[in-house]
């Protein structure tokens, strides 16, 4: 009776691998670093769930929505709330300081500003790439959005003189195949994933990538801030690869006249309704 | 049952449906989304600048009366991975038509969205109504 039965698991097993080896969907392995380490290096597009180069993924749904239809809704950009994502643990004070700035229609986004965008929204918004450059003893993380970057060291400790700021102060460490992302050290000037999502300057972030094949890198956050939520706060993105797409320059202060705008809107009155 | 059915497939769509996410500000402040227009011109200039382009158009209306209009959109780097090319694909004097919605103002500048190239050609210049400005559901739940 077992012979039949494993012989039946093998058939499965090799129809599976059959599957995978072929087609526009084809699974390939994540590739390894010289250490035996997963290989991160490359340049990902977040938020997006799409294989292919950036051109094939953005053509259908992508960038701006449908991509075929003008007028279809949007999709959700880095302040708005996915359909399946549970409330922010925000205490009853702060939640209402968030629901102040939805109300207010995000007009006081700090990106408005030109600043960076903090984590883990940086990550995880899908219109401008971010490249992944690994050694064995740093990763170092550049996002086209607002220019910033992060470098990340793999074997030394956090330095005791931090100095608070957008992106915080990470040190990272291999879980088995993930790489484990702890950060402090932040200021309290970005806006964390929807708008209005203060913090303070004790958030600690703690990311982790799995490149669970080639294309994809599953990322889980956890985000944790004593002072305004009544738990950490859980989220999961992927990243996708987009071979062939290369980060661009983006100075956001070059002519950034929304300000001045939102000043002159808010002395008119406007009511911001939805 | 059909209408149960239905109702969850629905559903399935809002939650699977691939969404990459943007950034930067609100739509909702500045545009209205129940104002949409579609406008033919002629381009008079383009600001091909961060964080956002902008392009004119003169447009004539029944009257022979000429407006110029101001569009808002992408940044260089998106236009250039959405198709754009700088000086080439965009240039004053040439005829288009956009679609996009006007500002709540009422006055004659607009969030674009689809572009018509003379040749017939359809490229975005801008994300879809609605873009940064929250959504339909704050990030906290409301009681």
């Amino acid at each position: 009776m077992r012979a039949p039965a494993v012989a039946l698991t093998l058939v499965v097993s090799f129809a599976s691998l059959a599957a995978q080896s072929s087609g526009p969907n084809a699974k390939s392995p994540a590739p390894r670093a010289s250490d035996g380490k997963p290989d991160l290096t490359g340049v990902w597009q977040g938020g997006s769930t799409q294989r292919g180069s950036w051109e094939d993924a953005n053509t259908g749904v992508g960038v701006g929505g449908s991509g075929r239809n003008p007028t279809a809704p949007a999709a959700l950009s880095s302040n708005d709330r996915p359909a399946n994502r549970e409330g922010a643990p925000y205490q009853p004070w702060a939640a209402q300081k968030v629901l102040e700035a939805f109300n207010r229609r995000g007009i006081d986004d700090p990106t408005a500003r030109c600043l960076p965008a903090g984590i883990p929204r940086t990550i995880m918004l899908g219109l401008f790439p971010q490249q992944i450059v690994q050694t064995p003893t740093q990763i170092v993380m550049l996002y086209e959005y607002m220019n910033v970057y992060r470098v990340i060291p793999l074997t030394s400790t956090r330095p005791d003189d931090m100095i608070p700021s957008y992106m915080g102060t990470s040190i990272g460490r291999w879980d088995g195949d993930t790489l484990v992302v702890d950060t402090i050290g932040f200021n309290d000037k970005t806006w964390l994933a929807g708008t209005g999502t203060f913090h303070t300057d004790g958030l600690h972030t703690v990311e982790r990538y799995t490149r669970v094949d080639k294309d994809q890198i599953n990322y889980e956050v956890t985000l944790d801030d004593p002072a305004v939520f009544t738990k950490p706060w859980t989220l999961t993105s992927t990243l996708m690869l987009r071979e062939g797409t290369r980060l661009q320059e983006m100075v956001c202060a070059e002519n950034n006249i929304d300000l001045d705008r939102y000043e002159k809107l808010l002395e008119g009155g406007v009511k911001f309704t939805r | 049952m059909t209408k149960g059915f239905a109702a969850a497939g629905v559903l399935m769509s809002v939650v699977l449906l691939p969404a990459p996410a943007r950034a930067h500000h609100s739509f909702g402040a500045e545009y209205d989304a129940n104002k949409p227009i579609t406008l033919t011109g002629v381009i008079t200039k383009v600001e091909w600048t961060n964080p956002h382009s902008h392009f004119y158009l003169d447009v004539t209306d029944s009257n022979g009366k000429v407006v110029n209009w101001k569009f808002e959109g992408y940044n260089p780097a998106v236009l250039y991975r959405v198709g754009w090319k700088k000086d080439v694909t965009l240039k004053p004097g040439d005829k288009i038509t956009v679609f996009g919605w006007q500002a709540r103002d009422g006055g004659p500048w607009a969030h674009s969205r689809e572009i018509t190239l003379a040749d017939g050609r359809k490229l975005f210049f801008g994300p879809p109504s609605g873009t940064g400005d929250g959504g339909n559901s704050p990030a906290v739940e409301v009681k």
